[in-house]
């Protein structure tokens, strides 16, 4: 391929509208980071003020115990395990999205899908980088590999995969599982600042479901001419105007468990 | 934009119309669930003191189909007849400020069910308005995805309606099937202005991103658990909707990495 079929006219316009449009939504996230880690040094201090407290009490060895097992629960609270799921669904995306994008049905077919392929990898890298962050912030440890349950199902899929249709049908998977994960972990963490992170990720998942399932309409109509920015809304078929969402709320039978990818 | 006359759709009308209709049970297939959710949001919410003990179950889920039969009938209308649980609809007009003396009866996280309610009211009416402007041919031509859109975005409007009344019914405080919101009537202003698709789209566009950013505001704000359940299951179908929306209109559908709040609908807006 050659990187003439980009779209690098388009991908270097959006970079420049994202910019603006971003910020507010990158100070939201840096502030959910940040009152996560300050909740994080409480919840500490208070787990440390009462392990000190039942030391007193039962002798150093009861001390040591409570310290450690405070400490466990810092490391292995919901949260953190929560994180580190959400993390391992965002590397494994990446991981996906980049290998994706070096096939060369992408890389000599439709611009505008392989500029989508490219700013998503993008998207996802900056939700990897967010909840590892928090990570950081807790003092827990961060996670770099891929979610294990879905890097099984990529693994066996990739063989099969010779076409953009397979592409858009593997990646609609990952933001399915990526979207009703973070819905339903809004709702699971205890932290209101996890909370905003959890909740400022998963639309925009849904939004990569939505632009997926559009592109897959139109590619399945054979009706590829038309996915391009701008496209001619006159041409498209009604049903284009609803197959991004067909759902009024978003399921979250399909979340991943905390558990499944934490760190070991 | 051009006609759409003389182009012919590469699926046929039979796989069209089975794609519909594996959509709309997909839908329909959510709505139970968020119903059941919605009723145990007004049971914590008496847990915890906010509201009195909400009605039975069983009478609940009668008295939500009413209400959503009344909210499609009333959402442009200043008022609709109350539902049979005894909980009256709030009665004033569409951006007519509360009395100032009055003190409002949605309190801590029901303000932020209100606003929602007022918030998806809002939508449905811009929607519905939108689609009598077209089928009146004040907006040219309109093509079909853009009508598919309208129809579908408007009625899961409804249904957010729908769940969100059924926690204020639930709570035993009036059910908002009107507009109560003081940024009403510059909506209407500017729907009344628009004469293209794409006008309308642009309008229907900062809709559905104050909605999406609104819920992401409320769940990380409210406290009962049912509360932020339902504002998380709503926000990214709101996203999804302005996502289609800027593709049609010829942005990127996916412009941010994280969705933000700067553009979220405040409950000082809300006029009663």
């Amino acid at each position: 391929m050659g990187d003439e079929h980009l779209d690098t006219r388009l991908l270097t316009e959006l970079t420049v509208e994202s910019q603006d449009l971003n910020s507010d939504a990158v100070r939201i996230t840096k502030e959910a980071l940040g009152e996560f880690a300050q909740q994080e040094q409480e919840r500490v201090a208070s787990r440390k003020s009462r392990a000190g407290l039942m030391a007193g009490v039962a002798g150093a060895s009861a001390l040591l115990w409570g310290a450690g097992r405070a400490a466990a629960a810092t490391a292995s609270s919901d949260d953190v395990m929560a994180l580190q799921t959400a993390a391992s669904i965002e590397n494994l995306a990446v991981s996906v999205y980049t290998t994706a994008s070096g096939l060369s049905f992408i890389k000599d077919g439709n611009a505008t899908v392989a500029a989508f392929i490219t700013k998503t990898t993008a998207q996802h890298t900056a939700h990897a980088q967010a909840f590892n962050a928090a990570l950081t912030q807790a003092g827990a440890a961060t996670q770099s590999a891929p979610n294990p349950k879905y890097a099984a199902v990529v693994k066996s899929a990739l063989p099969g995969i010779t076409t953009a249709a397979d592409v858009v049908s593997l990646a609609l998977t990952l933001e399915d599982v990526a979207a009703q994960t973070y819905t339903k972990y809004v709702s699971v963490v205890d932290t209101p600042a996890l909370r905003t992170l959890f909740g400022s990720v998963a639309p925009v998942e849904a939004q990569h479901r939505s632009v997926l399932l559009a592109v897959q309409a139109l590619l399945a109509g054979g009706a590829e001419d038309l996915i391009t920015i701008p496209t001619d809304p006159a041409k498209l078929p009604a049903a284009a105007g609803s197959v991004g969402f067909p759902v009024a709320f978003y399921p979250t039978t399909n979340a991943s468990p905390i558990s499944e990818g934490a760190v070991q | 934009m051009s006609r759409a006359e003389d182009w012919e759709l590469p699926i046929t009308e039979a796989q069209l119309i089975a794609m519909t209709r594996d959509l709309d049970e997909a839908h329909r297939e959510t709505i139970p669930l968020m119903r059941a959710q919605a009723a145990g949001f007004a049971e914590e919410l008496a847990d915890t003191g906010v509201i009195r003990r909400p009605v039975g179950r069983r009478r609940f889920l009668v008295g939500l189909g009413g209400v959503g039969a009344g909210l499609a009938l009333a959402a442009c209308s200043s008022s609709s007849s109350s539902p049979s649980t005894g909980a009256s609809s709030m009665s004033a007009a569409a951006g007519t400020p509360m009395s100032g003396t009055t003190p409002s009866v949605y309190t801590g996280d029901l303000k932020v069910v209100a606003l929602a309610t007022a918030l998806e009211n809002q939508a449905v009416a811009a929607y519905t308005a939108a689609l009598a402007a077209a089928a009146a041919g004040k907006l040219g031509t309109v093509p079909p995805a853009v009508g598919t859109f309208a129809q579908t975005a408007m009625g899961q409007h409804a249904d957010h309606a729908k769940a969100w009344n059924g926690v204020l019914q639930a709570a035993n405080v009036p059910t908002i099937t009107n507009i109560p919101l003081s940024t009403q009537p510059e909506v209407l202003s500017a729907l009344g202005a628009v004469t293209t698709v794409s006008g309308v789209a642009i309008l229907a566009l900062e809709l559905e991103n104050q909605a999406a950013q609104t819920y992401l505001f409320a769940a990380g704000n409210v406290s009962s658990a049912g509360g932020i359940a339902t504002a998380a299951s709503i926000a990214p179908v709101e996203a999804m909707h302005a996502a289609i929306l800027q593709f049609v209109v010829g942005q990127y559908p996916v412009p941010d990495s994280f969705l933000g709040t700067s553009k979220a609908a405040s409950t000082s807006t809300l006029t009663v």
